[in-house]
C-alpha cells in the first residue's frame, strides 16, 4: 500500500506541473521569435475561448440561454472608449468594462430572471439590440466619429504591440479556465447544477434560485466584458452595428456546441476549431458563414454532445467493456 | 363475445429516461370484460396505461391487440386501430368548444366516417353535454369535464378503453353517474380496463382486477374469488 | 389648438396602423409556430427576407410581378417548411430543449450567407407598376405600398383565423398547441400537425417578404431585426391569436410612428424594443393570451 501511494505521488506531481509548464510556454511565445500568425490566431482563440466558457456557464450550466452577449462585449467596448478618452490607463478601461458589463448584467437579471424559458431567450435577444440604437443616439464622449456614425477609435493604446495583446488575452484565457474549474467544483456550482435541471425542484430543496442565478451572471458578464475589452484594444475601434451584433453569439454558440455544451473542456475544444475556421475561411467572407452555419446545424443533429461528449460516451463504452474483460 | 384476450400485455419493462418504472408485468384483458387495475399512488399504473397507448415504448416484452403486436407504434396509430385512452387529470381541451373537444375525438380517418352516429351516442350517455355543446370547455365543472373527456374517447369508435382514474377529485355522486356511463358503454360492446386508487369502486365494477404495486403486478384474479386480506396484503403489505 | 395637434397626429397614426398591418404580417406565421410547438424560429425574418430575394430573382429574370410570383413563392414555401420541420426540426426536439433554437440561428446563418453569395450585400428593393407612389385616404397621403400591405396582413389574418376555426386540421392545430398530450391520445398525429404548422408560417413568411420587400429596401441580414419585432408584435397581441397578433401588429406599428413623431425618428426603434421589454418581463402572454 505504501508502495502505491510511494508511486503515484510523482504522478500527481505531474498532473499539476503539466497546465504550468504548458502556460509557461504559451507565455514566452512572442518573445521566442514564433510567427505573427500564430500569435494572432491564439490572441483570438483566448478571447473567444473566455466568453465559450462563460457563455457555457450560463447557458451549459445554469440553464441561462442567455442570447446577449454582444451587449455585455458592446458595453464593455464603449466604457474602454469613455476611460481612454479621459486619458485614463487602458487596462483601468478593461477591468472598467467588466463592471460596467456586470453593473449592466445585475441590471437587467430582475426583470430578464421573471421570464420562463424561451422567453428569457428572447428578453435577451432584444437587449443588444436596444443598446445598437442607444449608441447611436447616445455620444458617451465628444469629438471624432468613425464609420458608418457613431464609432470611435480606442485612445491610448498607440504603443501597445501584438505582444501585449497576446499576454492580456493569455491572461483572461487562463482565469476563464480556472473559474469555471472553481466554481463548478464549489458550493455555487452545486447550485447551479440544481437549477440547471429544474428550477422548481432547486427551489423546493431550499436553494436560492434568484441569487445564485444572478451570481453566475454577473460573475460570467465580468469576464465576458473584460474579453470584450480586450478584444477593442486589439482591434482599435468600435461602432454600434458591430458592437452588439449578433456575431459574438454565434462565436460562443458555435465554440460551445462544436465543442460540447455542458462541459468543461467543450469550449476549449470548440474554441480551437472555430478560430481555425474563421482563419482558414476568412478570405471567403460569405461562404465561411455558410459553412459555420452547416457546421452548426450537422453537429447539433449529429453529435449534439459536442466532440467532447461523443469522446466520453466512447471511452466510457471503452473503460466498461475493458472493465468486462479484466474482470475488475 | 369472444372468451379471447383482447389486450394480452407479456412481460414488458418501462422505463422514464432511466427509472425502470415496469418490471415483467404480464395482464391480459378478454372481450366484453372490465378489467380493473388497482394500486396506490406512484405504483405504476398511469405508466403502465401510458404504454399502452404508445405514449411509452417497452423496453422489454410485447403488447399484443387483437392479435397485432402494437409495442412499437406511435399513440396515434394505437387509437386508429381501436384503443382510446381517457387520460387522468381531465385532458380537455379548454380553450375550444364542447362539440370541437368531441369532434377532434373523431380526428382519425376511420372514426370520421361514423362522426355523427357516434356523437349521438355520446349525447345519449351524457346529455348535459348536448345543452352545453357551445360552451368552452373549461367552463365546465369537475365531473362535466370527466363525461367530455369519456365522450370523446368514445368518438375514436374504440374496442378497448382505459380509464385512467376518472373519480379523481369528485364527489361520490358525480363518481356514481361516471359508473353508470361506463356501465353503460360496456354493456354496447366496448372492453374496458379500468385504474382507480378507490378499491372499494373498483371492484364493484370490475369483473376481474390485477393488483400492481411497485412497478410489478402482485395478483390478478376473477373480483368473485378475491379476499378482502389478500387485496390489502397486495395494496399495503410488507 | 387642440386641432392642430389632432390634424398632425393623424398622419402618424395613420401611418402607424399601416405599418402595424405589415408587422402583423410578418408576425403571424411566427404565432402559429410560437404557439403551438413554443419553437422560437429565429430564422423566420431570414426565411422571410429569402423569400423577398425569390421574388426579386424571378422579378429580375423574367419580369414576373412579384404578387404574382407568389403562385410559386407560396407553395415553395410551403413545402420547404413542412420539410424543415419533419426532418430537421422535429429530431431537434427530441435532443434537447434549446436545440431547436440553436439549429434554427444555423438556419439564419446559413440563409444570411446564401442571399449574400448570391445577390451581394447590396440593398434590393421590389417593383410594381400599380405600388409606386402614394394615395390618398382623405386626411393625408400614404405610399401605396402601406396600404397594399396593411390589405394583405387583414386578408391572410382573416384566412387563418377561419382555418384554425373551421377546418378539421386547423382544430388539431390548435388542441395540439393546449394539450399536445391529449391531442396524441384522440387520435391525432402531431407530428404531421406541427409539420403543417411550420409549413402554413412559411407560406405566411413568403407573402411577408414580398409586401416588404415592395415597402422597404432589403439587404441579406434585414431579418434579424425584424425578428425582433416580430416576436414583439406576438408578445404583445398574444400567442396562437390571428386576431391578437393583428392587434399586436398595430399597437407595435403606432407605438413606433408616434414616439417617432414625439422623441425623434431616432429613437422610435430604442421604444419600441423598450416596450417589447417591458411586456416580455410583465405579461409575457400578450393581451390576448391564455
Amino acid at each position: 500500500m505504501d508502495v502505491d501511494r510511494n508511486m503515484k505521488a510523482p504522478i500527481n506531481q505531474l498532473k499539476l506541473m503539466l497546465p504550468v509548464v504548458l502556460v509557461a510556454v504559451l507565455a514566452i511565445f512572442p518573445i521566442i521569435g514564433t510567427p505573427r500568425v500564430w500569435l494572432l490566431y491564439l490572441f483570438l482563440f483566448f478571447v473567444y475561448l473566455t466568453m465559450a466558457n462563460m457563455w457555457n456557464l450560463l447557458a451549459g450550466y445554469s440553464g441561462l440561454t442567455f442570447l446577449g452577449p454582444g451587449a455585455l462585449i458592446g458595453l464593455a467596448g464603449y466604457t474602454l472608449v469613455i476611460v481612454t478618452w479621459n486619458d485614463l490607463p487602458f487596462y483601468l478601461g478593461i477591468i472598467g468594462g467588466g463592471i460596467v458589463a456586470a453593473a449592466f448584467a445585475a441590471l437587467i437579471a430582475v426583470p430578464t430572471f421573471r421570464m420562463r424559458g424561451i422567453y428569457f431567450a428572447i428578453g435577451t435577444l432584444v437587449v443588444p439590440e436596444a443598446l445598437r440604437y442607444v449608441f447611436y443616439l447616445w455620444k458617451p464622449v465628444g469629438g471624432e466619429m468613425q464609420g458608418g456614425g457613431a464609432g470611435y477609435m480606442i485612445k491610448g493604446i498607440g504603443g501597445l504591440s501584438l505582444t501585449e495583446f497576446y499576454w492580456l488575452a493569455l491572461a483572461i484565457g487562463i482565469v476563464s479556465i480556472f473559474l469555471m474549474r472553481i466554481i463548478l467544483r464549489s458550493k455555487l456550482g452545486l447550485g447551479l447544477a440544481a437549477i440547471h435541471d429544474s428550477d422548481r425542484a432547486a427551489a423546493s430543496s431550499g436553494v436560492d434560485v434568484f441569487r445564485l442565478k444572478l451570481y453566475a451572471f454577473v460573475i460570467a458578464a465580468f469576464v465576458t466584458g473584460a474579453a470584450g475589452a480586450i478584444f477593442y484594444i486589439y482591434q482599435g475601434y468600435i461602432a454600434p452595428v458591430s458592437a452588439f451584433n449578433i456575431r459574438w453569439l454565434m462565436i460562443c454558440l458555435l465554440a460551445t456546441v462544436i465543442g460540447g455544451i455542458g462541459t468543461e473542456e467543450g469550449p476549449i475544444v470548440g474554441t480551437i476549431i472555430v478560430v481555425f475556421l474563421h482563419f482558414l475561411l476568412a478570405r471567403y467572407g460569405a461562404l465561411s458563414l455558410l459553412i459555420q452555419g452547416v457546421i452548426l446545424v450537422v453537429i447539433m443533429l449529429l453529435v449534439p454532445e459536442g466532440i467532447v461528449g461523443l469522446v466520453r460516451r466512447k471511452t466510457r463504452n471503452y473503460q466498461s467493456l475493458l472493465q468486462l474483460a479484466t474482470r475488475r | 363475445m369472444s372468451q379471447d384476450a383482447l389486450l394480452k400485455i407479456s412481460n414488458i419493462d418501462a422505463f422514464y429516461g432511466t427509472f425502470q418504472a415496469l418490471w415483467d408485468v404480464s395482464l391480459v384483458v378478454k372481450h366484453g370484460e372490465i378489467v380493473a387495475l388497482i394500486g396506490s399512488n406512484a405504483s405504476g399504473k398511469s405508466t403502465l396505461i401510458n404504454t399502452i397507448s404508445g405514449v411509452i415504448h417497452p423496453a422489454k416484452g410485447t403488447i399484443e391487440f387483437d392479435g397485432r403486436d402494437i409495442s412499437a407504434l406511435d399513440p396515434f396509430q394505437i387509437v386508429t386501430l381501436g384503443i382510446s385512452q381517457v387520460p387522468e387529470g381531465r385532458r380537455i381541451f379548454p380553450e375550444m368548444t364542447i362539440l370541437d373537444n368531441l369532434m377532434l375525438g373523431s380526428y382519425n380517418r376511420q372514426a370520421r366516417a361514423n362522426r355523427e352516429q357516434n356523437l349521438k351516442k355520446v349525447y345519449e350517455h351524457f346529455p348535459l353535454l348536448e345543452e352545453r355543446t357551445k360552451q368552452l370547455a373549461k367552463t365546465l365543472s369537475g365531473g362535466e369535464q370527466q363525461m367530455l373527456v369519456i365522450g370523446r374517447g368514445l368518438m375514436s369508435d374504440p374496442k378497448l378503453m382505459l380509464f385512467d382514474e376518472i373519480s379523481l377529485g369528485l364527489a361520490p355522486k358525480v363518481t356514481d353517474e361516471l359508473y353508470k356511463a361506463v356501465r353503460e358503454i360496456r354493456a354496447k360492446g366496448i372492453t374496458i380496463l379500468l385504474v382507480e386508487q378507490n378499491v372499494r369502486r373498483s371492484i364493484k365494477e370490475a369483473d376481474r382486477a390485477y393488483i400492481i404495486k411497485a412497478g410489478r403486478i402482485v395478483l390478478g384474479k376473477n373480483v368473485s374469488e378475491l379476499q378482502e386480506e389478500e387485496i390489502k396484503q397486495a395494496y399495503f403489505g410488507v | 389648438m387642440t386641432v392642430e395637434v389632432l390634424a398632425g397626429l393623424s398622419r402618424p397614426i395613420i401611418m402607424g396602423v399601416l405599418l402595424g398591418g405589415l408587422y402583423a404580417l410578418i408576425a403571424l406565421g411566427l404565432s402559429i409556430v410560437f404557439g403551438v410547438m413554443k419553437l422560437i424560429n429565429v430564422a423566420h425574418g431570414d426565411l422571410m427576407i429569402f423569400g423577398a430575394y425569390f421574388a426579386y430573382a424571378l422579378m429580375t429574370t423574367w419580369g414576373i410581378d412579384p404578387i404574382l410570383s407568389l403562385t410559386m413563392g407560396i407553395p415553395l414555401w410551403f413545402g420547404l417548411g413542412f420539410a424543415i420541420q419533419k426532418y430537421v426540426m422535429s429530431r431537434a426536439f427530441g435532443i434537447s430543449m434549446e436545440a431547436p433554437l440553436i439549429i434554427a440561428f444555423g438556419i439564419s446563418l446559413i440563409l444570411q450567407s446564401l442571399t449574400q453569395i448570391i445577390w451581394s450585400p447590396y440593398s434590393r428593393g421590389l417593383e410594381a407598376p400599380y405600388a409606386l407612389g402614394g394615395i390618398s385616404l382623405g386626411i393625408t397621403s400614404v405610399p401605396k405600398t402601406y396600404l397594399l400591405s396593411f390589405i394583405a396582413a387583414l386578408v391572410v389574418m382573416l384566412v387563418l383565423r377561419e382555418f384554425l376555426r373551421r377546418s378539421y386540421l386547423g382544430k388539431a392545430i390548435v388542441a395540439a398547441s393546449q394539450d399536445k398530450r391529449g391531442a396524441e391520445l384522440v387520435g391525432i398525429n402531431t407530428g404531421r400537425v406541427y409539420a403543417f404548422a411550420f409549413a402554413i408560417a412559411m407560406a405566411t413568411a413568403a407573402i411577408a417578404g414580398v409586401f416588404f420587400g415592395l415597402t422597404f429596401p432589403f439587404t441579406p441580414t434585414s431579418g434579424v431585426g425584424f425578428l425582433v419585432i416580430a416576436f414583439g408584435v406576438i408578445i404583445i397581441g398574444g400567442l396562437g391569436s390571428m386576431l391578437g397578433t393583428f392587434i399586436g401588429g398595430i399597437v407595435l406599428g403606432l407605438t413606433q410612428t408616434l414616439s417617432g413623431y414625439f422623441l425623434g425618428a431616432a429613437a422610435q426603434m430604442l421604444f419600441v424594443y423598450l416596450i417589447v421589454f417591458v411586456v416580455l418581463a410583465v405579461r409575457p402572454q400578450g393581451m390576448f393570451g391564455r
